[in-house]
């Protein structure tokens, strides 16, 4: 047993210690709490390290999402340091003439722009039931940039790509640790000699912020934001499809629907590349109160390499449907905003939908094709709210 | 100098583990058990605790991501495999409710 006399003994060495580490204490609390990160206020934080941040929805407000508050995916550590002066590009692989670039280079090839709405594969994978494994996105891993740099296929046609080239590969400069795979992709000749796919270097009228890539990444547009490589340093053509983890079995979607819950055999699944047509409520927000009278709904829709048809939304939770109006702001790749102006005649609880269709005929389901890793995420949207009197 | 009690050094553990227990600034932890150290030592090496946090899964799904991680490197032998599959399956499930999401803050 301890005596009065040796716990206060123990009590005083206790405070001492204490007031020695107090400078060690007084820093460990505070940085337990929620790390800033420079232009990225605001953001809802998945992890830290690696960076994985997303955009909430009461920042979707804008055709354009400023850089801000664009999501950021990492699958490992970004570069420590980018030396723009030391950085270089390859294109080496199933080509006549392999080369390299200095940024100066690059910046002398012709440059192209497109608009192009950048979503992660995970995006939703929150709502997915049974949940499955990975960051836990909700709606934000989206956001819609104008992107610009040298087409691909300028580089590949100075290259010269042999017949044998069938896929581009793409390599950068995420650290990667401990035995991890790195995150290394590719994608099909015949998406890379796109005249939209670009190496690019600037996202809406600036350089690249390094969280989104710096210097140079690349943009594949309307696929899933895993085939746009950050940090871009070596392009290779070769003759399949790069066989690493994160083309198989990452980033695979099953041939056959499969149950929730169910496993799949990388075998009989194929590799996600273009993007579901979807839509999400941006307002109001889930779990809201509104007031009785007009209450303006609003949010976006996209689909990929395919255009929106039509939005529409449901306040009565999909007994009847109305359409929605689209902005005028579009371009191929890009998402569109949309609005409803909804009279909320009695006050209650009210389960608000939107549901897009595209011109490829797709249309948003009731429930998203579950999927081991939860990839491509596009049940009907909704938000629940309140109407008071 | 009189050696300090096993109350001192209860005490001095218990006010200072987060001082050598902080595997990066601005981290949050893993939950207390059997298996705390090991998690930590094992992954959060190359990540932080978030990642592990916001995950709700069966046995069998952390079966696999156990599996995984131990061949990209997490240092897990082999008589601790099967505690650290229980201790996220037991501190991780699929009922549990989600992880609450945290916003960026500004900077001051």
């Amino acid at each position: 047993m301890i005596s009065r006399r040796e716990l206060l003994k123990d009590a005083s060495f206790l405070l001492a210690a204490a007031g020695a580490a107090q400078p060690v204490l007084s820093w460990a609390a505070t940085q337990y709490d929620v790390p800033t990160i420079p232009g990225k206020d605001g953001m809802i934080l998945r992890s830290f390290r690696f960076l994985d941040v997303e955009m909430p929805m009461e920042f979707l407000n804008s055709w354009i999402t400023p850089v801000p508050h664009f999501f950021v995916r990492n699958h490992m550590h970004e570069p420590s340091t980018v030396d723009a002066a030391e950085w270089r590009l390859s294109v080496t692989g199933e080509v006549e003439k392999p080369f390299t670039l200095s940024l100066a280079d690059l910046g002398k090839v012709e440059s192209h722009t497109v608009i192009n709405t950048l979503e992660c594969a995970g995006n939703g994978r929150a709502f997915q039931h049974p949940s499955v494994p990975g960051i836990q996105w909700q709606r934000g891993a989206v956001g819609t940039a104008r992107f610009s740099g040298p087409r691909l296929r300028d580089l590949l046609q100075r290259a010269g790509v042999k017949t044998a080239g069938k896929h581009v590969m793409f390599r950068g400069l995420d650290e990667v640790p401990g035995k991890v795979p790195p995150f290394i992709r590719s994608i099909p000749i015949q998406k890379a000699m796109d005249t939209d796919t670009l190496v690019a270097t600037q996202m809406n009228g600036a350089p690249l912020e390094k969280h989104h890539g710096f210097p140079a990444r690349a943009l594949v547009p309307g696929w899933i934001g895993a085939a746009s490589c950050k940090w871009l340093t070596e392009i290779k053509i070769l003759d399949k499809e790069f066989d690493g983890n994160f083309m198989k079995p990452g980033y695979r979607f099953p041939n056959q629907p499969v149950a929730p819950g169910g496993s799949v055999n990388p075998d009989d699944a194929h590799p996600v590349t273009g993007l579901n047509v979807k839509s999400v409520i941006a307002s109001p927000a889930d779990d809201s109160k509104a007031k009785r009278g007009v209450v303006p709904i609003r949010g976006a829709a996209w689909a990929g390499e395919a255009d929106i048809a039509k939005v529409e939304v449901s306040t009565d939770a999909g007994a009847t449907w109305s359409p929605a109006r689209l902005a005028a702001d579009h371009a191929k790749y890009a998402w569109r905003l949309w609005s409803y102006s909804w009279e909320a005649a009695k006050s209650g609880e009210y389960t608000i939908l939107s549901r897009a269709a595209d011109t490829q005929g797709r249309s948003q389901p009731e429930t998203a094709a579950w999927n081991p890793s939860g990839y491509l995420y596009n049940a009907i949207d909704q938000v629940k709210i309140h109407v008071e009197a | 100098m009189s050696k300090p009690s096993a109350l001192t050094i209860l005490g001095l553990v218990t006010t200072c583990a987060p001082l050598f227990w902080a595997q990066s600034p601005q981290a949050p932890d893993l939950p207390p058990g059997e298996m705390q150290a090991k998690a930590r030592t094992a992954c959060l090496e190359c990540h932080e605790a978030r990642i592990i946090l916001q995950q709700r899964l069966n046995k069998a799904a952390w079966t696999r991501e156990v599996d995984k991680m131990i061949k990209w490197g997490a240092l897990v032998g082999p008589k601790d495999r099967d505690p650290l599959i229980d201790y996220f399956s037991v501190n991780f499930p699929p009922e549990k409710a989600p992880e609450p999401a945290v916003r960026v803050k500004k900077k001051q």
